[in-house]
């Protein structure tokens, strides 16, 4: 059950999830269909979870894993509301293109 | 020349991911991922310095394996044309995360993930997908529609990204070096004073005059040594404990949930709360009804035509 866990390997783990919390906000960034961009939101949280569950393992500490429930739950209800959204946008001008929706800005 | 790799390293990868977003055929796109895996494994290869740190050589593969197919899969999802495949390739990153945490001994978090987005919230952004997006030319059901295939501002972004991955790996590479390894205090990774009541009814089983409670030492009862688990009681009993009376992942967590964070779960049941009324509110179509439709709809019949034939 105890393997040693030394702190070049949680310098793995937390290379890891800032790679795909990065290449998370490149996606979000670049992509311009809706639910591609939300889907984005999501690769960032696993890139969260990872660090939570990465630093809670080094400092033997439990909480890490509890906050990936709330991570989990946040998650979820984010999908929820966001997906309600892109349906009710894509009923008003039938595209999912994020730029069509420019007029909202102003 | 040496600090100079891990950047060198993260430009790679940035510009991997530039040449991947421009429209491109498959099999450029397949071979700019494949690039992008080799400089992950480079850059995850400086850092680390080698397996071995893994405290044993499997675990660094597996390690290693995971990571880069959650990175190859995270790129792919970005640049790929047709939504479905982002979605799909969404699945293949949170398995791999589920892997990694895995690694980790979070064994509990590991398969509620893959239930949870893998099972419920990626079959929700499938249905909004298949849903909505609709092939702009019927002629052509293949073709994805312009937003799709053309990326916005890919080099702003990924310069963005570059810098940020940067500093993400400077500062690990940085901050790192200082700490110390857990490895060599025999592991507190089970401090309890607060063991669940079964892990005591288990210890009265296997030894009936054990003087409970055991002795605490800096905040830790259970000792591991090479021999295995073993605590210390108040007449200096020493019990050696079998791995399966030890309190599991899935038992601290939910401890660890329920008694350090109780407001905090109240909230984030509130929030889901809040969640489905609103997409029940958002999603809501109003319908107009003349008055001779909700005379039916409430009555069950048109009593205007009853009437009529009476």
């Amino acid at each position: 059950m105890i393997l040693s866990f030394a702190p070049s390997a949680l310098a793995g783990y937390l290379v890891v999830s800032g790679l795909l919390l990065t290449i998370g906000i490149i996606g979000f960034l670049v992509r311009r269909n809706l639910i591609v961009m939300f889907l984005c939101t999501e690769l960032m949280f696993q890139g969260a979870a990872i660090a939570f569950v990465a630093v809670g393992r080094y400092l033997l500490d439990y909480s890490g894993q509890v906050m990936v429930i709330f991570i989990l739950t946040v998650a979820a209800a984010e999908a929820a509301l966001a997906l309600a959204l892109v349906v009710l946008l894509h009923r008003q001008k039938d595209t999912l293109d994020a730029d069509a929706y420019g007029e909202l800005k102003e | 020349m040496d600090l100079l790799l891990p950047y060198i390293a993260c430009l790679t990868l940035a510009l991997t991911i530039y040449a991947a977003l421009r429209p491109a055929p498959p099999t450029v796109q397949v071979a700019m991922v494949v690039i992008g895996v080799a400089a992950t494994g480079w850059l995850l290869g400086i850092i680390t310095g080698s397996l071995a740190s893994f405290g044993e050589v499997s675990h660094g593969v597996f390690f290693v394996l995971f990571s880069l197919c959650a990175v190859a899969a995270a790129i792919r999802m970005i640049t790929h044309e047709r939504p479905i495949y982002s979605a799909l390739h969404f699945v293949l990153v949170v398995i791999a995360t589920a892997g990694l945490l895995l690694m980790l001994e979070a064994e509990f978090m590991a398969f509620a993930l893959i239930i949870v987005y893998a099972g419920a919230i990626l079959i929700t952004y499938m249905f909004v997908l298949m849903l909505a997006n609709q092939a702009e030319n019927p002629d052509e059901p293949y073709t994805q529609a312009i937003y799709d295939r053309v990326p916005r501002e890919p080099a702003a972004a990924v310069a963005i990204g570059f810098l940020l991955l940067c500093l993400i790996s400077g500062t690990v590479i940085g901050g790192t070096p200082d700490l110390q390894t857990n490895a060599n205090s025999q592991s507190q990774w089970i401090v309890l004073e607060e063991l669940p009541v079964q892990f005591k009814t288990n210890v009265k089983i296997l030894s009936p005059d054990f003087a409970w409670p055991p002795i605490t030492e800096n905040e830790t009862m259970i000792q591991f040594g090479m021999d295995g688990a073993f605590i210390v009681s108040q007449d200096g009993e020493v019990l050696q404990l079998d791995t399966s009376v030890l309190p599991t992942n899935t038992q601290m967590v939910g401890w660890s949930l329920v008694n350090d964070f109780p407001v905090t779960i109240e909230l984030a049941g509130v929030i889901l709360l809040m969640a489905m009324f609103g997409a029940a509110v958002l999603a809501r179509r109003a319908i107009e009804l003349t008055e001779r439709e909700k005379r039916i709809a409430i009555l069950g019949e048109d009593t205007e035509e009853a009437g009529g034939d009476a």
